[in-house]
């Protein structure tokens, strides 16, 4: 990760420096403390080329000057816009854009003049969000084509807060570069054993961590999640992480009266080929990335538990692999799930709801959690439906509805509720089973979790399809392309807000 | 439609339908059969008892209704039950003893809704074929329910005038037959213009005119208004009416062509709505604004690639010919906007099969400029059991249709794409400032499994619901 400090508003004397500038008050001139310091010191290039640039300070709007003097080899300019009511979404942006400019530079001050401190730790956030690389692979790439970004120093009047924003906001960067992490990772390197071996890292971090393997999941009765595994040399796993947050260490000495935990189940398919409804070759390569709700999950957990959250959260993912073979399931094949509901399997690249229908009455059952959200990059519907700006996510619960909505908002990692009705769960009968797992190309997405919906017994619950935002072919400000870990802030945030004692 | 009478007899019906609540106790001579049958008063069951008397269907009205909204919901699908059980007895009385006035409308409406069939085009008898023309509503305060239903039945007749033009098929309402169809409206109050070839040019829709230059059957813009009493601008309705769909030079596969002879469906709603208003007499002024054409693939058709300029002045970048819905709805969206200033305007279309994949066939998408108006909407829809399910207008949705050509392009091509929420994207383009909310009812306007309130086919969703929403939110000034 990108190395973060903070300091005392002060002109460099050398090396890079971002002015992050306000909107001028006639949306001409933009203004900031050590702009004018900059300007000084260079006798007035840095407001001649900005003048040049067009520059206003507006939302979004970045520019480079090289080499502007005073030993500075660049100034980057990024708009906030206003700065009045900005939110922490922008300020992260404006901090992604300025890393995006800054990866010729091995390290940069940022002034955050005049901003909060808690406002420059968000600063520090997008630098830090958009700096990050997946390069394990990569081993002819030349030294000067590796961006080299090491060190940003932010400059602030509230060092101290700032530091101490920073350093919850460094732990949910973490649990954001884990997530990434796996998601990137090839399905060759990352199978189920391979996944629960870095789930158990996060030990390290004062989680319990329980793997269990095919022979405990099988004895338990895991026949949905055991018959989509079956096809595949590698075998399942199921991964829970607990963290205590809330129950331990609350009081001193005494144990509080333990409340119900929050859980969150992501579908983690490591490789999706369709089994024996095998997918067509083109575009395949991506499903590497069906393991993308497991990874939130897992970076979540990394996230509550790095910055010690005063909450009792589990995390469980179902962890398989789905390929064609000689043992593999069949389209017909009737599997009788851990509920003791069971399963007509028409369409055996419909997996991930075989998994989560039995992580999902495992986790209810064992923990009798507050609430339930799970994470699947689950159908191509919901990309028709919402495309890759919104996850969509269904729920039997208005209130958490509501929350996970304005948390959506708040990070920009934006969600959009979709309907549940009887009348598609209609489209799930079986002439033979309780159930069938598709339900036909209309509403697709939305019989999907119907069918999620007969294993949450009641439970308070919400189904996150994150198929159209775990991973990006573009660039955005706080999200290079590639994996995004989409719902590690978005869920991060709900639990700050909401849920912690 | 059905003839309904309501009184306190009905000698001439042999069955009687009576809806029952849960739960509820039965008369002494029904009790034994609906024991016998297991028969509780489920909502969507019914019970079928032969008595001395004549014939008794009980229809089940399930339990926890204990809004006056759910009530009449689940006594509309109580009617429609009944019209699908009794479809072959030609006179049945609906007993709507106990029932408020709206109740017992809410009943004799459903069953009208379910029993409506299109027979026109059959020459020879069909056994089985149905009978069911009369009912007799069965009341003891006549004079408050025959009020109660002269207001639900504006929103079923204009329900089932949409119903009737839908099922034709493309040979039959082209564009020119689908105006002429417009005309016996005048009859009510309705004011009926239609703007030619002609007119078009001069006026410049631009769009509305490629989409239709393919076809024999020249495009057209009819204009129905209902001038109303109260002193405010018109609501709009603008339908989109493609009086058959062959996608154009980008021709469809020719497997389930056949039904694209329903894609006027939201013109023949925009209508239907119309007559509703008039029906009832609403003090509410309301506009109807129906580009009409036929989306052939010919000589002259438009292309892919073709830049087309709108009435709005914009540009339009053509990839898809079969995306031809949302030029033409840009086109009048942008006309009436401009001629009209309506207060706020709603427009139907069965415009994406994105929004099938979406929202299936229980919900129409709705999208929206204003969320208040979105608010309005989605409750008419669950008052007239019409559901609407709002969906969002991204920034990327947008961004999307930047064209390399022109102001913008109307869709894009590829796999899974949001193509309903582009098609709104654009569709705002033309709003201009005025409240605007876009139903996309290419999953719920014709349906091949029969659904509570009606029949395999159209279903004429869309009158009722903007029957309700003029009533609940615009009859006054």
């Amino acid at each position: 990760m990108l190395d973060i400090a903070f300091a005392k508003p002060a002109l460099p004397k050398s090396g890079a420096l971002v002015l992050l500038l306000e909107e001028g008050a006639n949306g001409d001139s933009p203004t900031g403390t050590l702009l004018a310091a900059a300007d000084e010191a260079t006798g007035g290039a840095v407001s001649r080329a900005l003048a040049a640039a067009e520059f206003k300070g507006k939302r979004g709007q970045a520019t480079t000057i090289l080499a502007p003097g005073a030993g500075l080899s660049r100034v980057v300019a990024v708009g906030l816009g206003k700065v009045e009511g900005i939110e922490a979404r922008h300020l992260e942006d404006a901090g992604g854009h300025a890393a995006a400019a800054l990866a010729r530079e091995a390290a940069a001050s940022v002034a955050a003049v005049g901003l909060s401190g808690a406002q420059a730790a968000h600063v520090a956030m997008g630098l830090a969000l958009r700096s990050y690389r997946f390069d394990r692979y990569r081993t002819m790439e030349k030294p000067e084509e590796k961006p080299k970004l090491a060190k940003a120093t932010v400059l602030t009047t509230e060092v101290p807060k700032a530091r101490d924003g920073w350093a919850g906001l460094k732990a949910v960067a973490e649990g954001v570069f884990l997530s990434r992490d796996l998601v990137s990772e090839p399905a060759n390197v990352l199978n189920p054993a391979e996944m629960a071996e870095r789930c158990r890292k996060l030990e390290a971090l004062g989680l319990k961590v329980e793997v269990f393997g095919p022979k405990e999941m099988t004895k338990l009765g895991f026949g949905a999640l055991m018959g989509v595994a079956m096809g595949s040399a590698n075998e399942p796993r199921m991964v829970v992480m607990t963290w205590n947050g809330a129950s331990a260490g609350a009081g001193k000495g005494k144990a509080k009266a333990a409340a119900k935990p929050l859980a969150f189940i992501g579908k983690g398919v490591t490789f999706d080929t369709g089994g024996i409804s095998i997918k067509p070759a083109g575009g395949m390569e991506d499903m590497k990335w069906d393991m993308g709700g497991a990874g939130t999950v897992i970076g979540l957990m990394a996230a509550l538990a790095g910055r010690r959250a005063k909450v009792d959260a589990i995390g469980l993912v179902g962890l398989v692999e789905n390929m064609p073979s000689g043992m593999a399931q069949r389209p017909g094949d009737v599997v009788k799930t851990y509920s003791g509901q069971t399963v007509e399997v028409i369409n055996t690249d419909a997996e991930g709801r075989l998994v989560l229908a039995d992580v999902l009455w495992y986790c209810q059952q064992k923990y009798d959690p507050r609430f339930m959200i799970d994470l699947a990059t689950l159908t191509g519907a919901i990309i028709v439906a919402l495309g890759h700006e919104y996850a969509g996510f269904f729920s039997n619960d208005d209130v958490l509805s509501a929350q996970l909505h304005v948390a959506g908002e708040v990070t920009g990692e934006k969600v959009w509720r979709m309907p549940l009705a009887d009348a598609y769960d209609k489209q799930i009968k079986s002439d033979i089973a309780d159930m069938k797992n598709i339900g036909g190309r209309p509403g697709g997405a939305i019989t999907a979790a119907q069918f999620i919906q007969r294993f949450v017994n009641g439970k308070p619950w919400i189904h996150m399809d994150v198929a159209g935002t775990v991973w990006s072919g573009k660039d955005a400000p706080t999200k290079p392309k590639g994996a995004t870990a989409f719902g590690v802030r978005l869920l991060d945030r709900l639990v700050a807000e909401h849920f912690e004692s | 439609m059905l003839e309904v009478r309501v009184g306190r007899t009905a000698p001439a019906a042999t069955a009687t339908a009576r809806p029952m609540a849960e739960g509820a106790a039965l008369p002494e001579g029904l009790r034994a059969a609906a024991a016998a049958d297991g028969f509780t008063g489920a909502a969507g069951t019914r019970c079928d008892i032969l008595t001395g008397q004549g014939r008794v269907l009980l229809v089940g009205l399930g339990s926890g209704n204990d809004e006056e909204a759910l009530r009449q919901a689940a006594l509309r699908e109580a009617g429609a039950q009944a019209a699908s059980a009794l479809i072959g007895v030609a006179h049945v009385a609906l007993d709507a003893h106990g029932l408020s006035p709206q109740e017992a409308a809410a009943f004799a409406a459903g069953a009208c809704l379910r029993a409506w069939r299109f027979e026109r085009l059959r020459t020879r008898a069909q056994e089985g074929a149905p009978r069911l023309a009369a009912i007799d509503l069965l009341t003891d305060t006549p004079d408050s329910v025959e009020a109660a239903w002269r207001v639900a039945s504006a929103g079923v007749r204009g329900a089932l005038f949409a119903r009737d033009l839908v099922a034709e098929p493309g040979n039959v309402l082209t564009p020119q037959e689908f105006a002429a169809r417009l005309q016996p409206l005048a009859r009510h109050g309705i004011a009926i213009g239609i703007l030619g070839q002609a007119e078009l040019e001069r006026q410049g829709l631009g769009a509305l005119l490629a989409v239709g230059r393919g076809s024999v059957h020249p495009p057209l813009m009819a204009v129905l208004r209902w001038k109303g009493r109260i002193k405010a601008p018109p609501v709009a309705f603008v339908g989109k009416g493609i009086t058959f769909d062959t996608g154009g030079i980008c021709i469809k596969p020719a497997e389930g062509m056949e039904h694209m002879r329903g894609d006027m469906a939201g013109a023949a709603a925009a209508a239907g709505a119309i007559l509703a208003l008039a029906l009832r007499n609403s003090p509410a002024p309301a506009i109807a604004v129906l580009p009409i054409a036929e989306n052939a693939t010919g000589a002259s058709s438009y292309r892919p690639g073709d830049v087309l300029r709108s009435f709005s002045g914009k540009t339009i970048e053509v990839v898809d010919t079969d995306a031809e819905g949302r030029l033409i709805l840009a086109d009048a969206l942008a006309w009436t906007a401009r001629q009209h200033k309506p207060r706020a305007m709603v427009d139907l279309a069965t415009l994406t099969g994105s929004i099938v994949t979406a929202l299936g066939h229980h919900h129409a998408g709705l999208f929206d400029n204003d969320a208040g108006l979105a608010a309005k909407v989605t409750a008419a829809g669950l008052a007239a059991g019409e559901p609407v399910w709002r969906m969002p207008i991204g920034e990327s949705h947008r961004r999307d249709l930047d064209s390399t050509i022109a102001d913008l392009r109307h869709c894009l091509s590829g796999r899974l794409l949001p193509d309903a929420c582009h098609a709104a994207a654009f569709l705002r383009e033309f709003a201009g400032g005025v409240p605007w909310a876009h139903l996309d009812i290419a999953g719920v306007a014709n349906r091949a499994d029969a659904e509570p309130l009606h029949a395999v086919g159209p279903s004429g969703f869309g009158v009722r619901l903007l029957d309700r929403l003029v009533a609940t939110c615009f009859e006054t000034a």
